[in-house]
Parts: structure tokens; C-alpha cells; sequence
């Protein structure tokens, strides 16, 4: 009972990340007040970031389930741009290049699961090396050349339509969420995934198919990535550098998501919470000082942060939930002990002993 | 051996220690005296308070503000400092023991007391001395340049105890052995006790926790109970029957669970598991059949093939050869195969392979038998968490209805309790069951024991393979004796006893003793 009347308890834990936002929203009103607290702001922010936490939202499949994925910037850029040639070039139409991109994507990530599966080679590897291959990839498409941008109305409207000030990217960003949610919180994959991560001998124990399910993860992070570039191709038009950037807030978001909401465990809003506080204080710090440099620097320290702060929580929580488990211990013991003693038909399953117990001799 | 008497000024003093953790008090104010030289026998149940004392004994706790005194050799302890503890002479070893697999010997111990240098450079020559003669210091005879790796259990947990005694810190008199034998075969137990016997003829005053009373009788000087934060009972062991020593621990008698012997089902049944021609990490050809109903236990000496045997079985370890069938069907040797074929294993270590710690009760459950939840496209979380607590409360894990609460979080008894219940939970057609009251109290013992029996009773083969004699022989219709990596004997009936069991295996094994 201790331990669910301890969620009770949220103080700075759980929701420190609102906190942090709520703190950066007043403290860039009052430092920039005529910038900073406006609805250009909102839409500004809630579309530009939304790529990114789709991004972020791909990464986190994987790494619930244990695996790292460093190829997310790269497929989307590649998919990206390999939607954007097909469609200059005229082999596909708006609504096929999608399509490509998203596939492109997937297989991609597919390539990556196998590596990872069958190759038995590290993810943070394989990943690794993947997003090398894939820049290269990138160069003999392209030549190194930029692809125009595309001038059709129903790709770029695809995601820079506008619903009530917000661009249409925000919602797709918004159901890919939910999607990503529904699958990691509501389906028994989700669970065979999230155990696969936490301890994956336990898991193939208990009959998770951990080979499998590391398979897929990689797999659906290459498919939201591909659509992610997609997105961005037809939110910004295409651009030969843009998948790096990515790489690194993501990261970011899901480690720092990881103390948000749910502590101790990668989760979807905490993820998408954590690339909007960033993304307030990274906006907030450019208006203020008007300095270039302030994203970079921003991600890096936040990164750092989240993944100290991650195992801070983990090392303090570790130490007193060991007194406090030993001290629900105690106060189990006693009972233990008196159920013991005090008859066993108290316990259902001790009652179900004792109706065979006529096949059994209490010495 | 006879008890030192109290005349000689006492190695380690407690006196009015309590300790509280928010409302709870965890320890009530005890005492406790042990002279150089002794043995002292500490038991307790899980939660009893043992750990939570010898943490305060060893700085890691501060005692609540008080009276409260602990005198090392005549001189106090500054509570809350793991340093003034290790500067007085006490050491801890620890359950886990803290060794470096990968290293030697001699790197090991120079862990703890560091390298001996001349410039900076290490000197390897003194460095080998010094490590012969800890390990002399409790008559453990390996070479240094050994990887501890290849040491047996209890010549690991001999090291440990070496690198307690020796180092640079002064004159050790209180060593603190907590569970050294939690995870030792029962063969290696007797040598541990002679290392501690070794030790403590050196002066060192040894405070040894344990959950096996045997080991208060064959090691112990004193012994102490520790129940709900008092400590019941202190006497010398001499003069405490084991029933004295049982009623302080559980605070009234235990009633036993044992299997009837009559009861062996018929043998007309047709087997559910056969198992042939069996090869793996050291089996080396293992034949036996499980008819429904029936409890068979696995004995025999670590290396035998016991360790191994349920694993390769299930599919938990690779299996190089011969033929598993569950009713006649073939196993693919996959864990989750054998699973939808209604194979449960119980894998020995729950904290490696047999839970899943960072996740929660209800999660552990219901994981390999899920798909039932999941009704129109969603998980129905609500029905998984009642049909959890459902299985809690028939299983008795407590705190009661913490089934959102991580598994470790629970003590270790629930979560064996927690694990089981996962495969009764997918009523099973055998159960594989490696050391399932491994690191358990007694009362959550007898507990294990009985839903062992009640998913026997409802028709699944039961296997169990386990380091305790105590266990095979209360609970199981039938005994394999492995060695080897075969099935040398079958004992059934009137002859599993305790005795027997550990007669046969040691006689059975004449021809090759383990290193030891």
C-alpha cells in the first residue's frame, strides 16, 4: 500500500519538467515581453518542434526496447530527400513520394534490425554506422547537390495548412503520439518490448520473443523516421544537413521524458513534454540574446542533464526504496509470520490446500 | 570448540541501538555482546531486522539519537561513518561478495588493500606473498594466480572473507558474514565452515547470518534470533534445541508441509514429460519421465548437471542433443515454444533471468500469458490489474495489493511468491523448477511449498532441482540422483530422507570428489 500511495506523492519528481516550463515561460515573458509571449510563438514553436518530436517519438520504440537507434536523423534525411527527387524528376506523384519516403524508411530500419538480430551486432553500432552509410547514400543520389523544392500545393499543403493558427505537422505529430502511446502502453507487444528492454534474458524466459520484437522496434523507428523526413521536406523544403540536427534533441527528449511522468520508464508524453520545454528554452534564450549558438549548446547541456539526473534518481531512489522495501519487509514479516501461526485458512490459496489435504500428512 | 567464556573483554558491544525509519521501528532497542574468537549465529526471517542492524554496525545507518552505543574492541563506533567502522576493525562481508570475476585471485584481494608499490610501480612479488598468506589465514588453498572465475562457490566466498581479514587497515575483530551459504551448494558448505572455523581461531569475533539452522549447530558458538526488530532469544548453542531456536524465529511453531508417501500417483499414466538422450552443458545424456501429478526432484553435487539440467530442458540453455517431448509432442528447445506447449520454468536466480525487477508485480504476472487482455484493440488494464490482485491475495504476497508496486521492491520471499504464481497462473503441464525457496524465510518456504503441491494437484508434473536436501526430500514423490551429467539412481518413497539423499550423493561421488 506504501508503494501506491507513493505516487501520490508527485513534489518535484515527476512533474519537474512542467515546472521547468512553467519557470521558462514567465522568465522569457518578463526578459522579452514583446517577443516571447505571443501566439506567433506558440504556432512557431508547435510546428518546428513538431518534426522533431516525431523523430524523438521514433527513437523511443526502440529504446524501450533496449536498443539505440543513431540512424533517425540520417533515414529521415535520406527518405526525405529521396521523396523530393522522385517527385522533380517526375517518376512519382506528391501522394506516392510519400509513400516511398515512409517505405524507404522502413526498409531501412528493417536492414537495421536484421544487423542487430542476426548479425549480433550492437545496435549503438549498427546504427552508427548505418547513418555513415546512409549520408553516403545521400551524396550519390543527390551529387551533393541540393534538390530544388518541390512547387506543389498539395505536398507542401500537407503539412503547412494551417487549423485554428496551428500548422497541420503539429497534428500529425499529435496522432503519431497517440499511435506510439497505444502501442507501447495498450498492446501486448508494448509490454513484450518494454520487458525486452528492462532485462532480456527475463523476458525470453518468460516467452517474449526478444529477437523479434528488437526486430520491429528498429523497424517502426525507421518507418516514423522516413515519414518524419517526408514531413520536414514538405514543411521547410528539402535541405542536404538537416538530419544531424535531429539526432541529438531526441535523444535528449527521450532520456529526459524518461524522469518525467512516469519516472524510470521511457514514455510518450514525457518524451513529447521534454521536446517542448527545450524547445521554450531554446526559442526563449534566441530571442533574448539573439545568439546562434544557443540550440547546440542548449541540447548538449540538456542531454547531459537528463541522463545525470536519470541516474542521480535512480541512486537515490535505489537507497531509501531499499530501506523502504526493507521496512515494507518488516512490516511483512510480522505479518507473515502471524498468518503463520495464526491459521492458514486465512489465505485462499492455503484454504485450497487444505480441501486435498486429505491426500497430504501435516507432521 | 567451546564457548569462549565472558571473561575476555568483548570484540563488539551493542548496546541500546533502536532504529526507526518514519513511523516504523525497525529495531527496538537490543543488545548483544560477542567475545574474540566466537561464532555468533544471527537468524532471522526476512524483514526481521538483520539487514538493517548490520548496516548500522557497519556505518551505512545512523541508529536513532539516544543511548545508544557500540563498542569495538572497547572503543565506540561513530554511527553513520562506514570509515570509523573500518578503522575499529570491522568488516562486512556482503552476500554478493564483490569480487571481480574476470580477475585473479591475487588482483581480488589487492582490491581491497591495495597493491604493495615501489615508485608507483606495482610489486608483484610482495603483492603474491601477501595474497598466499591471507588466503592461508583462512585455509583456503588456491593458487592466487587463479581467475575467480574458475573458483568454486565456497572458495569465491573464501576470497571474500581473505580479502576481509587481510589489508592495510589495521587489526580485523568483527567480521560480519551476511547469508554467506544463501547461494552455496550444500557439498561447499562444510568447507566455508572450515575457512570460518579458521578465522575465528585467530581471535576475530564472527557475527554469521543465516537462514539455514543447520548451520547454527555445526558452526555456531551462541546464537541470537532476531524477530520484528527484538532479539528473542540468546543462548549458547548448546543449550538451545532446535525447537527453541524455531518457535523464537517464527514466533510459534511452523506447521510442516510434507508430501504423503503414499501418494505417488499410479504408474499407469501415461507420462506428460519425457525427456532422452538429453545432452547440454554438462548432461551427458539424461533419460527420465514425469507423470501428471508427480513431484520429482533433481540432487545432486554443482557440476553434476542439476544446475543445468531444468534450463536445457525449457530451452533457457542451448541443448546439444536428444529428444523432449510434453505429451508426446516434440520441445523446439525455445523458451517461448515450450511455453505455448504449457512447459513454466522457474529460473534459479530471480534476479537474473527470473524477474523482471523494474517491472510491477501485475506486469510480471500476467507476461507470459497476456493476449487475454487485449479485446478490441486495446489492453483491458483494469481486468490485468483485478485478475493480479486476484493471484496476489490467493498467494498471500505482501504488502497486500501493491500490484502496480516494481517486483523489487518486494522482499524476496514475494517475489519467489510473485514468480511462481506467474506460471500457476498459465495452469501448466510441467513445471521446471530451479531452487524455487532459494534465499527464502521459513514461513514464505512452507508457503512455496504448498502451491507447489496445489499446482501438482491440479495435474501439472512438477520437476524440482535443488541445492536443499530439506526441500527434495519434504516435497518430492520421487528423487533422481544425478551425476556426472546422467541419472545414476531413483530414490522413491520411505528412502528420501535428508540423510539418504546426501549419503548417496556423496557416496555415488566417491570416485570424484569436487576441488575443495
Amino acid at each position: 500500500m506504501k508503494v501506491t500511495g507513493k505516487k501520490f506523492s508527485p513534489g518535484l519528481d515527476r512533474f519537474s519538467g512542467l515546472y521547468l516550463w512553467g519557470l521558462f515561460i514567465v522568465l522569457f515573458s518578463f526578459m522579452a515581453p514583446r517577443t516571447f509571449p505571443t501566439m506567433n510563438t506558440v504556432h512557431l514553436l508547435a510546428s518546428t518542434e513538431a518534426i522533431a518530436a516525431v523523430v524523438a517519438l521514433a527513437l523511443l520504440v526502440p529504446m524501450v526496447t533496449g536498443q539505440f537507434d543513431l540512424s533517425i536523423g540520417a533515414i529521415a534525411n535520406f527518405s526525405g530527400i529521396l521523396a523530393v527527387i522522385v517527385q522533380t524528376n517526375g517518376l512519382l506523384d506528391p501522394v506516392g513520394a510519400i509513400f516511398l519516403g515512409t517505405a524507404v524508411g522502413t526498409v531501412i530500419g528493417m536492414l537495421n534490425g536484421l544487423i542487430v538480430v542476426k548479425l549480433k551486432i550492437d545496435s549503438f553500432i549498427a546504427t552508427l554506422a548505418m547513418g555513415s552509410i546512409l549520408e553516403a547514400f545521400l551524396v550519390i543520389v543527390t551529387n551533393n547537390r541540393e534538390p530544388l523544392p518541390i512547387d506543389n500545393e498539395f505536398f507542401t499543403g500537407l503539412t503547412q495548412t494551417s487549423i485554428f493558427g496551428f500548422q497541420m505537422v503539429f497534428f500529425y505529430m499529435i496522432i503519431i503520439a497517440l499511435i506510439v502511446w497505444w502501442l507501447l502502453e495498450r498492446t501486448p507487444a508494448g509490454r513484450y518490448m518494454r520487458a525486452t528492454g528492462f532485462d532480456r534474458e527475463a523476458a525470453r524466459l518468460s516467452g517474449v520473443q526478444v529477437d523479434k520484437w528488437s526486430f520491429l522496434s528498429l523497424t517502426i523507428s525507421g518507418t516514423i523516421c522516413g515519414f518524419a523526413g517526408v514531413l520536414f521536406v514538405s514543411l521547410t523544403g528539402p535541405s542536404l544537413g538537416f538530419g544531424p540536427s535531429l539526432l541529438l534533441p531526441a535523444f535528449a527528449a527521450v532520456f529526459l521524458g524518461s524522469t518525467q511522468l512516469v519516472p524510470g520508464r521511457h514514455n510518450v508524453w514525457g518524451t513529447v513534454l521534454a521536446i517542448f520545454v527545450l524547445a521554450t528554452g531554446v526559442q526563449g534564450l534566441q530571442l533574448v540574446s539573439g545568439a546562434q549558438w544557443v540550440a547546440s549548446m542548449f541540447n548538449g547541456v540538456a542531454l547531459i542533464a537528463a541522463v545525470g539526473l536519470a541516474v542521480v534518481r535512480r541512486k537515490k531512489l535505489s537507497r531509501p526504496k531499499k530501506e523502504k522495501s526493507r521496512g515494507k519487509s518488516e512490516g511483512s514479516g510480522s505479518v507473515l509470520a502471524s498468518t503463520q501461526t495464526h491459521g492458514t485458512q486465512g489465505s485462499p490459496s492455503a484454504h485450497h490446500a487444505g480441501q486435498v489435504s486429505e491426500k497430504r500428512v501435516e507432521v | 570448540m567451546t564457548a569462549p567464556t565472558a571473561v575476555m573483554p568483548p570484540a563488539i558491544s551493542i548496546a541500546h541501538v533502536s532504529k526507526t525509519f518514519g513511523p516504523r521501528t525497525v529495531l527496538h532497542p537490543l543488545e548483544l555482546n560477542l567475545v574474540p574468537g566466537e561464532i555468533h549465529a544471527l537468524l532471522g526471517q526476512n524483514g526481521s531486522g538483520k539487514s538493517t542492524l548490520i548496516k548500522v554496525l557497519g556505518g551505512y545507518h545512523a541508529p536513532d539519537p539516544g543511548r545508544g552505543e557500540v563498542l569495538i574492541a572497547g572503543k565506540p563506533l561513530d554511527f553513520g561513518s562506514t570509515k570509523s567502522a573500518h578503522e575499529l576493525g570491522l568488516r562486512i562481508v556482503h552476500q554478493d561478495l564483490g569480487l571481480v570475476a574476470e580477475s585473479t585471485v591475487l588482483d581480488n584481494l589487492a582490491i581491497g588493500a591495495g597493491f604493495p608499490t615501489r615508485f608507483g610501480t606495482i610489486r608483484r612479488s610482495q603483492a603474491r606473498r601477501e595474497a598466499a598468506q591471507a588466503l592461508a589465514a583462512v585455509g583456503l588453498d588456491v593458487s592466487p594466480a587463479k581467475l575467480v572465475a574458475e573458483l568454486s562457490a565456497a572458495q569465491r566466498t573464501g576470497v571474500a572473507v581473505a580479502r576481509a581479514l587481510s589489508g592495510h587497515g589495521g587489526k580485523v575483530t568483527v567480521l560480519i558474514l551476511d547469508e554467506p551459504t544463501a547461494t552455496l551448494p550444500a557439498r561447499e558448505v562444510a568447507h566455508l565452515h572450515e575457512m570460518v572455523k579458521t578465522a575465528a581461531s585467530q581471535g576475530v569475533a564472527i557475527l554469521y547470518v543465516t537462514h539455514h539452522l543447520d548451520e547454527v549447530f555445526r558452526l555456531a558458538d551462541r546464537v541470537s534470533v532476531l524477530r520484528d526488530g527484538h532479539i528473542v532469544l540468546t543462548r549458547d548453542v548448546v543449550d538451545a534445541p532446535r525447537e527453541d531456536i524455531i518457535h523464537a524465529l517464527v514466533g510459534g511453531a511452523v506447521e510442516p508441509v510434507r508430501r504423503e508417501i503414499t501418494d505417488v500417483p499410479s504408474g499407469n499414466s501415461r507420462p506428460v514429460l519425457t525427456v532422452s538422450g538429453l545432452l547440454g552443458d554438462a548432461l551427458e545424456g539424461v533419460d527420465f519421465e514425469v507423470r501428471p501429478g508427480e513431484i520429482v526432484g533433481i540432487y545432486g553435487l554443482t557440476g553434476s548437471g542439476r544446475e543445468s539440467l531444468l534450463g536445457t530442458i525449457f530451452g533457457a540453455r542451448e541443448r546439444e542433443g536428444g529428444d523432449v517431448r510434453v505429451d508426446g509432442a516434440q520441445l523446439a528447445g525455445r523458451p517461448a515454444s515450450a511455453i505455448k506447449k504449457g512447459v513454466a520454468y522457474l529460473a534459479p536466480d530471480r534476479k537474473r533471468g527470473g524477474g523482471l525487477m523494474e517491472m510491477t508485480a501485475c506486469e510480471n504476472l500476467t507476461l507470459p500469458a497476456m493476449k487475454k487482455f487485449f479485446r478490441g484493440g486495446h489492453l483491458r488494464i483494469r481486468t490485468e490489474l483485478t485478475e493480479s490482485s486476484q493471484w496476489m491475495d490467493r498467494l498471500a504476497v505482501r504488502p497486500a495489493g501493491a500490484v502496480k508496486a516494481p517486483l523489487a521492491s518486494f522482499s524476496g520471499g514475494n517475489q519467489q511468491k510473485i514468480l511462481i504464481g506467474k506460471w500457476m497462473r498459465i495452469s501448466p503441464r510441467v513445471m521446471l523448477l530451479d531452487e524455487p525457496t532459494q534465499g527464502v524465510d521459513v514461513g514464505a518456504k512452507a508457503q512455496l511449498h504448498r502451491y507447489i503441491m496445489d499446482a501438482s494437484d491440479a495435474g501439472a508434473a512438477v520437476v524440482i532441482s535443488s541445492t536443499d536436501a530439506e526441500e527434495i526430500a519434504t516435497v518430492c514423490d520421487r528423487v533422481l540422483i544425478i551425476r556426472s551429467g546422467v541419472i545414476t539412481e531413483q530414490l522413491t518413497g520411505s528412502d528420501i530422507s535428508v540423510a539418504e539423499l546426501d549419503r548417496r550423493v556423496l557416496r555415488s561421488n566417491e570416485s570424484k570428489v569436487e576441488t575443495s
